[in-house]
């Protein structure tokens, strides 16, 4: 198959010339901490066109993010922005613009949604806008998972529709009462031919990195000091349709990181990982799986949630109990309330969640208030499973908080909203996770599931002689480490003491922090994130927050105006907004639909547009291509895990024969590195165990003496030689036994 | 009806007028929803038409319609006289062959041809001989 670029770009038809990119290169810098990152976004705008340009690109924040100021500059110029409450602002943007001056404004809305508008770009010139940004990651034990946005998904909103406007360009509108004058850009079917994306980040963690590795990108990787990686993209350039994935995997131990800031303060982040707190406490479960069954899910991301769920009910015990909703424009539930995880129960899940289907909106408020309710009021979590790509987040945060149920959120999705689902999790006591539908999707869910149900530790209480803030989380779940901010006038003897139902440990800070603003900056960002989540009632708190820590938020935008010779006052310059790319692995249809438009509007439109480029080969110049379909079952652990019986084990005959097909799948999981307390199927793995025990006294000698040393090997996490996934249950004494003679060691100890 | 027929604003008076963000207004015209300036250049005036559009518009968007509806609904036509702007597509299709459509065509349209030049770029590629059908 051969691939050759072909342009087909809107032409002016005065000159039939091409029209010309306006922001050409977007080009992220910056570093990586192990707390969060300081990010330096370059946007490089150029106008060809004959009269002055004002360009408008929007973009999502991530997660726990804030702007802090950017740089304009130019040929002969370099200017910063200063923040200022928004109604200033944007009044002190239009008044550069009125004047003929080169004016820049990044303001940020509801959702986390940013514009930044640069305007009087004169004709032939080139700008470049370097946004600093605070942000945080995805904390796990071993490391951590940073997400950038290279592009903004569109979402669902009851009052906003979508609308193909010419062949594979799509455009929304937000409702005006509730996103003010936001404008949001136009989505491109294919990113080819639009504004050119890369990245070069540096990684310094606080104990050494083992491995830095992308599910998104292809990347290249360098090692300067243990500490002190260099991640950068491998290829020259890349397209801006889905999010940039960093996995960074580190020695995972207690980190606490300081530093001093110019009044003297001390600012310090602890990470503490969930290994230093306890185990979980093996109490019966409630839990509704909450699923979004939108059109935004179909194809790969709804078959991975529903194998997800599946998986996760191999889980529970018949003491535990369940519910499922399933939510798009309309709420379907298992059953009206919470049904034991027997194996009648489990039948009626199977068969409910083979009907569902990717149809309509997501509905997320709703399908929460439906789950939550089903818990009538007593305790127990909501599993949260979704690509989170809705718009009108703040109202869904509110109606979670009031539910008062604790959700878990796993985000499927390659360009989605990690703000809001971290966002989701934390203000309800929870965590979540955020995957790409080509990651193992299920391992992830049986993963968050069985961390999530059971806190290593509840009540946590963190005092230190200063302030912390932001009130670290009451509970503390495997897999997700402890994350505490505060500030202390000094450091030296100073001590972090974290306290919880049944331990306590202290954390000692640095004797003499470095200086620096860094911590403060992501202390602040994190704040401002929070109290935005808030809704309207924070906001006068908003505003002295961002004036406190100098960060933008809803209430205080960034602006500079930069007065030139030769500035042109009164003149009209011509706006044109950037386009973006539709989220691979998101259908383009699911949002734009195409009967709403005459031709003569949509020509019209496409004089606006961008060049696109599209690559040709052996196939139709306007067909999508074929949605990645998964395999029916990804792993044979997950079939296992699907297959468990609600006492344990898994399903035969007899006593005996279900006894050897548990001891099978044990010895399966073994083979793949699972154990009693990591990996996705620990929980699965602790109810195999249960079961053996239960049953071994019943069974002959032989068999019983060999389930024994299938449990030392078990609790040993030392998996037994052999290729067990191959092998039918009555084979497996056999193969044990087998094992031993040929002299494997089949002695865990 | 407007209330000074013949009254001129600057677009930060015609924004303060009309209750929304200059920016806002600027959108619009790129968007193709309102006319430009009555005189273009330094010193951009907008007239009470623009006025009463803007007005329209904020109706129309608060009845719940997209931008491409309010298009529509507003049956926007040229009034300059010159014939409405039509966008054609170039296809470089070659290091020095270029080939135009007009956009807007209806899928069937665009797929059929699409398809035609497809195989000429295959032909072309293969060094093969173009016959006069696929050209």
């Amino acid at each position: 198959m051969t691939h050759s670029a072909v342009q087909f770009a809107p032409l002016d038809r005065e000159t039939g010339q091409e029209v010309e990119l306006a922001m050409q290169r977007l080009w992220l810098t910056g570093r990586l901490m192990p707390v969060g990152a300081r990010l330096l976004v370059r946007h490089i705008f150029r106008s060809a066109e004959p009269e002055p340009l004002e360009v408008i690109y929007a973009f999502g924040l991530p997660r726990d993010a804030a702007l802090r100021r950017f740089f304009i500059s130019g040929e002969g110029f370099s200017v910063h922005s200063e923040l200022r409450p928004v109604a200033e602002a944007v009044e002190a943007y239009e008044r550069g613009v009125a004047g003929g001056s080169l004016s820049a404004l990044a303001r940020e809305y509801a959702d986390g949604i940013v514009n930044l508008t640069v305007g009087n770009i004169r004709p032939g010139e080139t700008v470049a806008v370097e946004l600093e940004i605070l942000a945080g990651v995805e904390l796990h034990d071993g490391g951590l998972r940073f997400r950038f946005p290279f592009t903004l998904a569109p979402g669902y909103h009851r009052q906003a529709r979508g609308v193909e406007l010419s062949p594979g360009t799509g455009e929304m509108q937000l409702p005006e009462s509730e996103f003010g004058d936001v404008i949001l850009p136009q989505w491109k079917a294919g990113a080819n031919g639009l504004h050119e994306i890369g990245f070069d980040l540096a990684v310094s963690m606080a104990t050494s990195i083992s491995e830095i590795g992308s599910p998104s990108h292809p990347v290249r990787v360098t090692s300067e000091e243990a500490t002190q990686w260099r991640v950068r993209l491998a290829t020259a350039r890349d397209l801006p349709d889905r999010d940039l994935i960093l996995d960074v995997k580190t020695s995972g131990s207690s980190a606490v990181l300081a530093e001093t800031g110019e009044s003297g303060r001390i600012t310090f982040a602890a990470v503490v990982p969930s290994t230093q707190f306890g185990r979980s406490v093996d109490s019966p479960r409630r839990v509704v799986f909450v699923l979004d069954r939108s059109g935004s899910m179909q194809g790969a991301p709804i078959e991975q949630a529903r194998r997800a769920v599946e998986a996760c009910l191999g889980a529970l015990s018949d003491q535990d109990r369940f519910g499922i909703v399933a939510f798009d424009n309309q709420i379907e539930s298992l059953a009206p309330g919470l049904i034991p995880a027997d194996h009648d129960g489990r039948e009626r899940a199977r068969r409910f969640l083979a009907g569902v289907e990717a149809r309509g909106g997501t509905e997320l408020a709703a399908g929460v208030a439906t789950a939550a309710a089903m818990l009538a009021g007593g305790t127990g979590d909501l599993f949260v499973v979704t690509d989170g790509q809705v718009f009108g987040t703040e109202a869904i945060l509110e109606t979670a908080r009031a539910a008062g149920a604790r959700l878990h959120c796993l985000g499927i999705g390659s360009a989605s909203q990690d703000r809001f689902l971290t966002l989701l999790a934390r203000q309800t006591a929870g965590v979540s996770r955020f995957v790409t539908p080509g990651e193992a999707v299920d391992m992830a869910a049986l993963d968050l599931f069985a961390s999530a149900g059971r806190p290593v530790a509840a009540g946590v209480r963190c005092t230190v002689e200063g302030i912390v803030e932001p009130a670290p989380p009451k509970s503390v779940f495997a897999g997700t480490p402890l994350l505490v901010f505060g500030q202390v006038e000094k450091a030296d003897g100073v001590a972090l003491h974290i306290a919880w139902d049944g331990g306590q440990t202290t954390l000692g800070l640095p004797p003499c922090p470095p200086r620096g603003d860094f911590i403060y900056l992501l202390q602040g960002s994190r704040l401002v994130a929070d109290l935005e989540a808030r809704g309207q009632v924070q906001e006068e708190c908003l505003e002295e927050l961002s004036r406190t820590y100098g960060l933008a938020s809803r209430r205080m935008a960034l602006v500079a105006v930069v007065k030139r010779e030769g500035d042109r006052p009164g003149e009209t310059p011509a706006t044109c907004v950037v386009p973006v790319g539709m989220p691979r692995d998101t259908a383009f249809h699911v949002y734009f639909s195409r009967a709403r438009v005459t031709s003569r509007v949509a020509r019209q439109v496409c004089l606006m547009a961008p060049v696109m480029e599209m690559e040709i080969d052996d196939r139709p110049l306007f067909r999508r291509a074929p949605r990645r379909r998964l395999p029916r079952t990804a792993d044979p652990l997950i079939e296992l895990a699907q297959r468990m019986e609600p006492d344990g084990g898994m399903p035969g005959a007899g006593n005996r024969d279900r006894a050897a097909a548990t001891v099978l799948a044990l010895l399966c999981f073994l083979a793949k590195g699972h154990s009693l307390s990591a990996g996705p199927f620990r929980l699965h793995m602790v109810r195999l165990v249960a079961y053996l025990e239960s049953v071994a006294s019943a069974l002959p000698k032989r068999e019983r003496s060999l389930v024994k040393t299938v449990l030392l090997a078990a609790r040993a996490g030392k998996p037994l030689p052999g290729d067990w996934l191959q092998l039918q249950p009555s084979e497996v004494w056999h193969a044990i036994e087998l094992g031993a003679a040929q002299g494997n060691s089949i002695s865990p100890t | 009806m407007p209330s000074n027929p013949g009254r001129e604003w600057s677009l930060t008076e015609l924004a303060a007028e009309a209750g929304m963000p200059a920016r806002t207004i600027r959108f619009y015209i790129a968007r193709g929803l309102l006319d430009g300036p009555l005189h273009a250049g330094r010193g951009a005036t907008y007239g009470s038409r623009h006025l009463e559009r803007l007005r329209r518009i904020s109706e129309l968007r608060n009845q719940g319609l997209t931008l491409a509806e309010i298009s529509v609904a507003l049956g926007i036509r040229r009034q300059t006289g010159l014939a409405a702007p039509e966008t054609w597509w170039q296809y470089r299709i070659g290091e020095d062959v270029m080939v135009s459509l007009r956009a807007g065509m209806s899928p069937w349209r665009v797929k059929q041809i699409t398809t035609l030049l497809e195989r000429l770029v295959r032909e072309q590629r293969e060094g093969k001989e173009t016959s006069q059908d696929d050209a």
